[in-house]
């Protein structure tokens, strides 16, 4: 097994969550932002492979699973949120909701 | 992180001409991708503007392939094949247009995209069952769900066909697009900084025995990734499935709240009978239902 080169799957996953950062800082839409979310999740996942085939151990792709409950419970919950403040005010700017801010 | 682990195992800074990409062309690169998001993100009357927005940023990202592509020429690293350019370059694309597209549906279907390419450089990387996984839980559940959300609250389409007709202003316009663009990219350009002037030098350590201690190396197979599941990682599988078991029962009682108007807390009318939107059930056994707008519907149906 050749060496991995492992610093082109670092820059991308890099690069990945960094979009996925400024989705999240730049949308509007409670549901873009947390699109958002799960691309930073995407950039993340592909560093904790990348990392678990360089090591050559399995932990990585463990973490991975646990990426993926994390980002499946988050999206079912924070849908299931979205859908109740959409109830209450029939719009999805996340701006509709900044009296919420401390 | 890596620049703490490297200056603790190689005292000796390597001089940063040794880097594959010269740092001061990934600060240049960075700076146009900057502007050219800036330009591409949302906003009204700004057709032209985004296509041009659209042009600085492939063109920032082609030049770094191209030196990207030119460093990795002269090594003989596995991992950098054609596949690994497409793939990469199919899911950055998505990624870019999942938060510059102004229609959140094409947002979670650019999402769809990224989640193929992701797969398919997880199996570049020999995590098969990654791969499937990431697709059938990524592109198969949670982005319906996102889009079967985004079609519930979507409004009306309005009958013009100008681009931005029935959208939202939440959906047209970004907030503050320069200083975030700013951030993320000064982020972007530390980081690539630091991976192609450190990641080469992280030590291989030892490859380890597989998990099932077998005598050959299936490293990465489905089969290796059970066993090591099963033997080291038993109480935390466990525990993934008890968070999704709770986070499945407090979506399901988050979604069946239903919210009082506000206008009937102020005024309550008993005597009008609205549309039951909650089933009515006798059944003792049932969740709960807040806020119910029906004067027969009881707020708990077991008391």
């Amino acid at each position: 097994m050749t060496e991995l080169a492992l610093e082109y799957y670092l820059a991308v996953g890099a690069i990945m969550f960094v979009i996925g950062m400024i989705g999240f800082m730049t949308r509007r839409n409670l549901i873009v932002i947390f699109l958002c979310t799960e691309l930073m999740f995407q950039g993340v996942a592909i560093n904790l492979i990348a990392f678990s085939r360089y090591v050559g151990n399995l932990a990585g792709h463990a973490f991975v699973i646990f990426v993926l409950v994390i980002a499946a419970s988050e999206a079912s919950l924070a849908l299931g949120l979205v859908v109740l403040l959409f109830r209450q005010k029939n719009t999805l700017n996340a701006d509709a909701w900044s009296e919420l801010k401390g | 992180m890596l620049g703490i682990l490297y200056m603790r195992s190689f005292p000796a800074a390597l001089p940063l001409a040794d880097s594959i990409v010269n740092p001061l062309a990934i600060l240049l690169l960075c700076v146009a991708a900057g502007i050219g998001t800036v330009l591409l993100l949302p906003a009204r009357q700004r057709g032209p503007v985004r296509k041009m927005g659209g042009a600085v940023l492939a063109a920032a990202v082609l030049v770094l392939v191209a030196l990207l592509v030119r460093a990795a020429g002269g090594s003989d690293t596995s991992g950098t094949g054609p596949y690994f350019w497409i793939f990469s370059a199919i899911a950055l694309v998505g990624a870019i247009r999942v938060i510059t597209h102004p229609r959140p549906v094409y947002s979670a279907l650019y999402f769809v995209l990224t989640v193929f390419a992701t797969a398919g450089l997880f199996i570049l990387l020999y995590a098969e069952f990654m791969a499937a996984a990431l697709v059938l839980i990524y592109a198969g559940a949670i982005l319906i769900t996102y889009v079967f959300v985004i079609m519930l609250a979507a409004s009306a389409q309005s009958g013009d066909k100008t681009p931005l007709a029935g959208l939202a202003d939440y959906d047209v316009v970004s907030r503050e697009p320069f200083t975030a663009a700013c951030i993320g990219f000064a982020l972007m350009g530390v980081l690539l900084f630091l991976i192609f002037d450190k990641a080469q030098n992280i030590p291989v350590p030892p490859p380890m025995v597989s998990a099932g201690g077998g005598d050959e190396a299936i490293h990465g197979t489905t089969q290796s990734l059970g066993q090591y599941l099963f033997e080291n990682q038993l109480v935390n599988l466990e525990l993934a499935g008890l968070i999704l078991t709770v986070s499945m029962v407090g979506a399901i009682v988050i979604a069946r709240r239903r919210v009082a108007d506000v206008a009937d807390a102020f005024e309550p009318t008993s005597e009008t009978i609205t549309a039951d939107m909650t089933p009515l059930s006798d059944d003792p056994k049932s969740i709960p239902v807040y806020g119910t707008t029906n004067p027969r519907q009881k707020a708990f149906p077991e008391t």
